[in-house]
């Protein structure tokens, strides 16, 4: 599903060229969940930019779904995005002036769909996660394992084939990171929706599939 | 996306409300000037009613010691029959002070139907007024010698007068009453409108009668239209013999075009400095649309990576941008249009309503277009952020 080739990823400044990540061959299959761990600045969060499209290797190729999408203009990066991937961020990344129910709309407003659609699928992933009684509140009125919640119906709201969830549990005390590790459990194991997550929480990790270890921007493990 | 958009400008209302009232100023002044400009060139557009070139004003008081109106009758028309019969004179006529572009205005009313009509420019003429400047005649007749008869009560009205008073309908023959409804005077002539207060100013009402021999005693100015080749010389000779004719006399000679000139200052300078100030104001708002979007973009950079990362485009983001700075100023022209819309709706200042309709119209395509210029380099940089980073930033 997911295939990184040599991937490499180097940061450059006027005066500092640093290797974030060296030579990183990666596969990860459909219905896969994977778990990435590595110790902090040791390119994990970029690893996962990388495969969401975020951001672009300075060497080598991905390829998700047989697609090659680096060969990929903006506009069609965008609609790859929209359609195939979800993001889960450790800060939940809501938009403070919006309604809940209006941010898990968010990544439908980017495709064809009516309002009445939308709000639909929007309200079905909220009950999902266990918060459609929240719709009308803003982000603000919300607890972090809430709002880890909402992010994570976002995510699903379009349906995507791949999950990457860049440490979902990080903000959150144990109870609140365990509900939502199960929720994407859930999410794998129910709908076989392949996860990518970034996680410095040993316990989350050994709950997922596979485990890749990264440590200064090489795979160890 | 629209709905979208708006949700979030009515969820942000209170730091988009200074914006609005910013832009919603800026609204009201480009429409005051628009209303200005617009009315003023309308005004110069229309034609001025006489020919003003070559034509020169003679002022004088009357030092006469005769009390006698006969004789004072009789030296000022031998007076302006002299003048006549100098060779570069085409034409002469002796006037109230309120000559064109003269800054002095003479104002009566007259009462018709039951209805008070005030603010009634008011000449005294003769019945050379016509020929001096050229005015023409759009019905009925001007005055002869036969009306310098005691008890006469005939007037020649201007097109704006008679149109106030009859609307299409002939004028010719119909009578109204003085001021105070007194007297009835009957209307003999219909004449063309003077631009008298410049190249900017509407023609407003006026009536001409003529004057009889008591008011020799107060005119105080000669209309003299002269050959294109009266030259300095010329004038100097006029001077010297007005200057005889009437000893003691104040005698200044003037041309009219170097009046009209001075006059049409008057409504060019106030149309000026009010430009000014709303090129300062315009400076000032787009300085503050532009830093006001500035700031969202760098406030809001966590926001655009997300919305780059649930499928938006970089265009896609610069025109949010663009769209949610349209959506202001469309909130803000609303209301500035409900303000401006009170003008013609209650006659503000007197202005046809045509004007406050197509400044209106310019008012709101010259606030989007500056708004949307004010908007674009914004959502071009907005689209350049690269999600990663911004994500990383929050």
């Amino acid at each position: 599903m997911i295939r990184l080739q040599n991937i490499e990823k180097v940061y450059r400044t006027d005066t500092i060229q640093t290797l974030a990540l060296n030579s990183i061959n990666l596969e990860v299959e459909k219905g896969e969940f994977l778990s990435i761990m590595g110790p902090s600045g040791c390119g994990k969060s970029t690893l996962l930019n990388i495969i969401g499209l975020l951001d672009m290797p300075s060497k080598g190729s991905i390829s998700i779904d047989e697609q090659a999408t680096h060969k990929f203009s903006d506009k069609k990066l965008a609609q790859f995005r929209n359609k195939k991937l979800g993001f889960i961020f450790q800060s939940y990344h809501l938009i403070n002036d919006l309604q809940v129910l209006d941010n898990v709309e968010l990544p439908l407003l980017y495709r064809d769909s009516t309002a009445k659609e939308r709000k639909q699928l929007a309200t079905e992933a909220l009950e999902k996660v266990g918060l459609s009684n929240r719709i009308k509140h803003f982000p603000s009125q919300l607890s972090g394992g809430q709002r880890q919640r909402v992010a994570i119906a976002r995510a699903i709201v379009g349906r995507p084939e791949i999950i990457l969830a860049d440490e979902p549990t990080g903000n959150l005390d144990s109870a609140m990171g365990n509900e939502i590790m199960e929720i994407l459990l859930q999410l794998n194991r129910n709908e076989g929706t392949t996860i990518v997550m970034v996680t410095h929480d040993e316990n989350m990790a050994q709950k997922t599939h596979r485990l890749v270890r990264l440590f200064d921007g090489s795979q160890v493990q | 996306m629209l709905k979208h958009l708006f949700k979030m400008i009515w969820n942000k209302k209170k730091q988009n409300s200074l914006l609005i009232v910013e832009i919603l100023l800026s609204f009201m002044v480009i429409f005051a000037v628009f209303s200005f400009g617009l009315n003023s060139y309308s005004n110069y557009a229309k034609p001025m009613g006489i020919d003003y070139e070559h034509v020169w004003a003679i002022n004088y008081n009357n030092t006469l010691e005769t009390k006698n109106a006969d004789s004072l009758k009789l030296f000022y028309q031998g007076l302006v029959r002299n003048i006549k019969a100098m060779p570069q004179v085409l034409d002469a006529s002796i006037t109230s002070a309120n000559i064109p572009f003269s800054n002095s205005h003479m104002s009566t009313g007259i009462k018709y139907k039951g209805e008070q009509i005030s603010q009634i420019n008011n000449f005294w003429v003769d019945e050379n007024y016509p020929h001096t400047l050229n005015l023409k005649l759009l019905a009925g007749r001007w005055y002869n010698k036969a009306d310098h008869v005691p008890g006469q009560q005939i007037i020649v009205i201007n097109n704006v007068l008679k149109e106030r008073l009859f609307g299409n309908a002939d004028a010719i023959g119909k009578i109204f009453g003085n001021y105070d409804d007194k007297n009835k005077i009957k209307i003999i002539g219909v004449v063309d409108n003077i631009k008298f207060d410049g190249d900017y100013q509407a023609p407003a009402k006026a009536m001409y009668a003529l004057y009889d021999t008591s008011a020799y005693h107060w005119l105080s100015k000669i209309l003299v239209k002269v050959s294109p080749d009266a030259d300095a010389a010329f004038e100097s000779r006029l001077y010297k013999f007005m200057a005889n004719s009437l000893k003691n006399s104040n005698i200044e000679i003037e041309h009219l075009s170097n009046k009209l000139t001075a006059y049409n200052k008057f409504t060019l300078v106030p149309l000026i400095i009010l430009s000014i100030v709303a090129a300062f104001l315009i400076i000032n708002v787009a300085l503050g649309i532009f830093g006001v979007l500035w700031y969202n973009i760098n406030k809001r950079r966590g926001e655009i990576g997300l919305r780059r990362a649930v499928g938006a485009s970089g265009n896609s983001v610069s025109y949010q941008l663009v769209n949610e700075a349209m959506i202001l100023a469309t909130l803000s022209l609303i209301i500035g249009s409900f303000f401006a819309v009170q003008f013609p709706l209650l006659n503000v200042f007197d202005l046809p309503s045509s004007v406050y309709v197509i400044a209106m119209l310019l008012s709101i395509i010259f606030i989007y277009i500056l708004v949307l210029v004010c908007s674009l380099y914004p959502g071009k940089q907005a689209a350049a952020i690269y999600p990663a980073v911004a994500l990383h930033e929050e």
